[in-house]
């Protein structure tokens, strides 16, 4: 401290001068001690309290609100919404916290409906965590607040609402309370589109955002991403409704139907029957659900016909004018009777195919051969998966070539025997409408499918003949004429399987009808197979799936603007006023049949925007928000997203009770902006 | 009075000492302000180097602004005091008009334009200068009432009483303790000063008695976690931000209060920040370069043979040790808390101006030392 020292003078000045060196002294050694102080307060907190603060503060993010985000949608291929997250309270316990255990239950019990004991036995379990209540109506939640009960929590979760309701139920499958898929494109796409869930939540803020942090403080998006389906939701519905009046009208068992796009590869509809309201899953009965258009495999009967042509033309063992003689209807072979549905005698090949003859065919199966006949259908993809999201799909049942006997040959050459699923179809019939290259098919745009390479299976002379043949099934005097639409040439096979029983190895009288076309029959677009199972008493797939797949034709070819002037809908029309011309009248007005003049402005209107499901006349989408209140949830919901708006649905029900914002006030325009919708009534 | 004028050699060095610990904290400083910002930054105004970028600007201009306060002519300063004592009176007065900011409940902020600025301060090196000036001009009255005591008390009380009013009580305190610590160096009489420090905090304490609210947030500090959801809020949070450093603490930007748990994480509470991500090890490094700036700037002072030099570099040393010891002594709990910056580490550009403007002013004074 030699710095200190000062040299002595001995005047008044000095003196003070000296004093105040002195108290300068003075207060350094104050501060200088305070700073140990708090030195030596920091070593006690960080050092001897420090192991039970840094528990208190994890406690204190374990302790944090427990959240989780919304599940993703799933789309069809124009945006709209076929799966959407709605949120809904739930309440939890944290029994430690829980003061006056009796009292508690009681309440809970009054307002939750709750069995006394059950609640009780939940407060009193030693686990930190425990459900009372998931999923519970808003104004339930709200009493539950202004009951102030300690060591109860309310947390929101996702809901999964389906605003099309059955529209391809089965396809989207369902999800359970946990936020799990359990079937359909919930399950195959559950990591994608599943909430991630914050436990790490802390604050919200001014502007009321919550904020999801993880444990490295990055910000966590909770949502789960969106999945957008091939699927066109107005195609979709036109295959159910005209699958629907086929199976019913023909006292079928159940029936599928699918539509795909040629070019691409893309599936856009996928129709089972009996529908399955995926809002509802817990109220029907298991197996309703399943998706038999994915884990069906049936013998396809003569809709397989086209593909043996194909594989024999290929072989070149055929011309299309290669004479068979069709033994009048009976052929007794191999010790077996293989019969066609009328006598026929000799024909050309190409008459074979479409008068339909299982004689013909089976001649030409035995004339093709085991191998190759195996070769090409494995080259199009029969015995292994088609590939599809579609979960627990079915690879089909294609025997070992070794294993076929003559006879196998012979009915394998016209579609029994060997098992398909509708997919294996599909990709096939769009293997013969692409020129002979296979391709893959498409379920989801997003993800993305990274195609296969394209493989040619077949020449384009030899799809081309196949195509014609098929062509004259609908247009010449062909088994599939009721499938002709006036303007356009379809080119179809029809197929009448015959059903093995289940006791005993043998056919039984249940057939399998089935159709499959692809239209425009010359450089075709879309492809349209349509099956019934157990139609009675009409069962030939000429007379059963042809007229529906015609009328699935019609739709979506008047949906894409591709059906020509003066095509005449008069014997469909349900009233004469209805203007025959109008394609997009025309076909909105079999969804529709009360609504001409509403079909009409439709048609006018925006075709890619139809009405699916009308409940309602639409609220004048103007200016201003109309009035929603009473109208189903799925029609509220269509009408914002036209406005390309998604609302945030709250609660649970069927039925608009409350929107923000109100009717009258303008639509709102930016970011933040939320459209809300209230939910009530008929809570499912 | 004193008959040495001030002496000025120039070409002495400045206190290399004081000058690279002082750029040694303002660097750490900087960097603590980037952890404990930027997710909140992140998160609020989509910058994560917003509050990072704002104080790099400002630590730039402070340098500038410290280079040139300690290369001018002490004489100029010193011809400035009353312009200086008056202008901040002015602008801390103009908090209470509509030009103030309100934050958290007290107008403490002043909107100019673009900036907002915190006069509080540039009121502190403004008064002590002011204090410096008045004791060692009065030196022969000082221990007189009317002369030696009043003018004195009469200033500070005037910044007390707009502070009083924002209101901003720990400011008023961090003031009264200035003019304490300066009276007890500039000769008041001990009588004097613990007759007012005995009635201030009489009636210090008689306010905060009468009224629930402000004796529960000047108790909570006693038991932070008896209400730790409310008045103990901050402290508690600060507390767990220690515990969880323990020794080494949890890394540089690995720390876990600042994630909106613990609020202003970059600002009054930026130690809390430092003592969980550096540990215990690090608050000691920080402590240790506070004492040496500290010390350095007692010697400067010690070392003057001007009165007035002597006292101006003393006030500069008061106004930064007591923003040190008042933030540290927050954040660890052992006083109330109130809204004290840490110096050169605290995110605001006020309060980096003014601490570098204290340590320009100290380096102007170290250069000018008699021997």
């Amino acid at each position: 401290m030699a710095l200190l020292s000062a040299r002595p003078r001995k005047t008044e000045s000095n003196r003070r001068q000296d004093l105040s060196r002195s108290m300068l002294v003075v207060v350094m050694v104050l501060l200088g001690l305070a700073w140990v102080g708090l030195w030596a307060r920091g070593a006690w907190v960080q050092l001897f309290m420090g192991a039970e603060l840094n528990r208190l503060a994890s406690k204190q993010y374990l302790s944090a609100e427990f959240e989780r985000g919304v599940r993703g949608r799933i789309l069809d291929r124009k945006g709209r919404v076929l799966a959407s997250g709605a949120e809904s309270k739930s309440l939890y316990a944290r029994p430690l916290e829980v003061a006056h255990v009796d009292s508690t239950a009681r309440i809970l019990s009054r307002l939750l409906d709750l069995p006394v004991p059950e609640v009780i036995k939940k407060l009193t379990t030693r686990k930190n965590f425990v459900w009372i209540k998931r999923q519970m109506e808003d104004k339930v939640a709200a009493r539950i607040v202004e009951a102030h009960l300690p060591g109860l929590y309310l947390t929101t979760e996702s809901v999964r609402l389906y605003p099309n309701d059955q529209l391809a139920g089965q396809l989207l499958g369902f999800v359970g309370l946990d936020d799990t898929g359990l079937e359909g494109m919930e399950k195959a796409f559950n990591d994608r589109l599943a909430a991630k869930s914050a436990e790490f939540v802390v604050q919200r803020d001014a502007s009321g955002r919550k904020l999801y942090l993880d444990a490295q403080g990055q910000e966590l998006d909770t949502r789960g991403q969106d999945v957008t389906l091939t699927i066109d939701s107005h195609i979709q519905n036109s295959a159910e409704q005209a699958l629907a009046k086929a199976v019913t009208q023909n006292n079928g068992k159940w029936g599928v139907a699918v539509v795909a796009d040629v070019e691409t590869g893309d599936i856009l509809a996928w129709a089972n029957f009996p529908f399955f309201n995926p809002n509802s899953f817990g109220k029907v009965k298991s197996g309703a659900w399943r998706d038999r258009a994915a884990l069906n495999t049936f013998e396809p009967g003569s809709t397989f016909k086209p593909i043996l042509f194909a594989a024999a033309l290929q072989n070149q063992v055929i011309t299309p004018s290669t004479l068979f003689f069709c033994e009048n209807g009976k052929w007794e072979t191999r010790g077996h009777t293989i019969r066609d549905t009328h006598p026929l005698g000799w024909l050309t090949a190409r008459g074979v195919l479409v008068q339909s003859s299982n004689i013909g065919s089976a001649k030409i199966g035995l004339e093709l051969g085991v191998k190759r006949y195996y070769d090409a259908l494995r080259r199009l993809g029969f015995g292994e998966r088609a590939g599809l999201p579609t979960p627990g799909e079915s690879p089909g049942i294609l025997r070992d070539p070794k294993n076929w006997a003559d006879i196998d040959l012979a009915t394998g050459a016209f579609g029994q025997g060997i098992g398909v699923t509708t997919a294996q179809m599909t990709r096939a019939f769009l293997c013969l409408a692409n020129g002979g290259v296979i391709k893959q098919l498409r379920l989801t745009l997003d993800p993305a499918v990274t195609p296969d390479a394209p493989q040619r299976v077949f020449e384009e002379s030899v799809t081309e003949q196949v195509m014609e043949m098929m062509t004259a099934v609908v247009e010449e005097d062909g088994t599939g004429k009721r499938a002709r639409i006036p303007g356009v040439q379809v080119a179809g096979k029809t197929g009448t399987a015959q059903k093995a029983m289940h006791s005993g190895g043998g056919y039984g009288e249940e057939y399998l009808a089935s159709f499959v076309a692809l239209v425009p029959a010359k450089k075709p677009k879309y492809f349209f197979m349509l099956l019934v199972d157990g139609p009675k008493p009409q069962y030939l797939g000429g007379l059963v799936a042809a007229p529906a797949v015609r009328d699935i034709a019609v739709e979506t070819l008047a949906y894409s603007g591709m059906v020509p002037e003066g095509l005449q809908l008069a014997a469909k029309a349900p009233a004469p006023s209805n203007t025959p011309g109008a394609a997009g009248a025309a076909a909105t007005s079999e969804t529709n049949p009360n609504g001409q003049a509403q079909a009409q402005s439709q048609a006018g209107s925006d075709p890619s925007l139809p009405d699916l499901l009308p409940v309602k006349p639409l609220p004048p989408a103007g200016k201003t928000v109309p009035d929603m209140a009473g109208l189903p949830v799925r029609r509220a919901v269509e009408v914002l997203v036209e406005k390309g708006i998604v609302p945030v649905v709250k609660g649970r029900g069927m039925v608009v009770a409350r929107q923000k914002p109100g009717p009258g006030e303008p639509w709102p325009t930016g970011e933040n902006d939320v459209f809300i919708l209230w939910l009530a009534g008929q809570a499912g | 009075m004193t008959k040495n004028t001030p002496k000025l050699r120039h070409g002495a060095p400045p206190d290399y000492w004081l000058l690279g610990f002082t750029l040694i904290l303002a660097t750490l400083g900087l960097i603590m302000v980037l952890s404990a910002s930027g997710i909140m930054a992140e998160r609020f105004y989509h910058d994560k180097y917003l509050f990072f970028k704002k104080q790099g600007l400002f630590m730039v201009l402070g340098v500038i602004g410290m280079y040139a306060t300690s290369k001018m002519p002490r004489a100029f300063f010193y011809s400035m005091i009353y312009p200086m004592v008056i202008g901040c009176g002015i602008l801390l007065a103009l908090t209470l008009t509509p030009l103030g900011l309100s934050a958290g409940g007290a107008k403490r902020w002043l909107k100019l334009g673009v900036m907002s600025i915190q006069p509080m301060e540039f009121v502190k090196p403004a008064l002590v200068m002011y204090l410096a000036y008045f004791f060692s001009r009065k030196q022969g009255q000082v221990r007189t009432f009317s002369v030696g005591f009043v003018p004195p008390m009469l200033v500070t009380g005037a910044f007390c009483l707009i502070l009083a009013l924002q209101p901003d009580f720990g400011g008023a305190v961090v003031l009264a303790l200035l003019l304490l610590a300066m009276c007890l160096v500039g000769g008041t009489r001990l009588t004097y000063l613990f007759l007012s420090v005995g009635f201030a905090v009489t009636t210090g304490w008689m306010m905060i008695v009468q009224s629930p609210y402000r004796f529960k947030r000047w108790t909570a500090f006693l038991d932070p976690f008896k209400t730790a959801k409310e008045e103990g809020y901050q402290l508690v949070q600060s507390l767990y931000a220690f515990g969880s450093g323990s020794l080494f603490g949890t890394g540089i930007g690995a720390g876990r209060q600042k994630l909106f748990f613990l609020p202003e994480a970059h600002n009054d509470f930026i130690m809390a920040v430092v003592g969980e991500e550096l540990g215990f090890i690090g608050m000691t490094a920080v402590m240790l370069v506070v004492a040496i700036i500290l010390f350095r700037g007692f010697i400067i002072a010690f070392r003057q043979e001007d009165l007035q030099d002597r006292f101006t570099g003393y006030g500069m040393v008061l106004v930064l040790a007591m923003g040190f010891v008042l933030n540290i002594a927050v954040v660890l709990g052992c006083v109330p808390p109130k809204g004290v910056p840490f110096p050169f580490m605290s995110y605001g550009g006020s309060s980096l101006l003014s601490s570098f403007f204290c340590v320009g002013m100290l380096l102007n004074l170290s250069k000018g030392v008699n021997k």
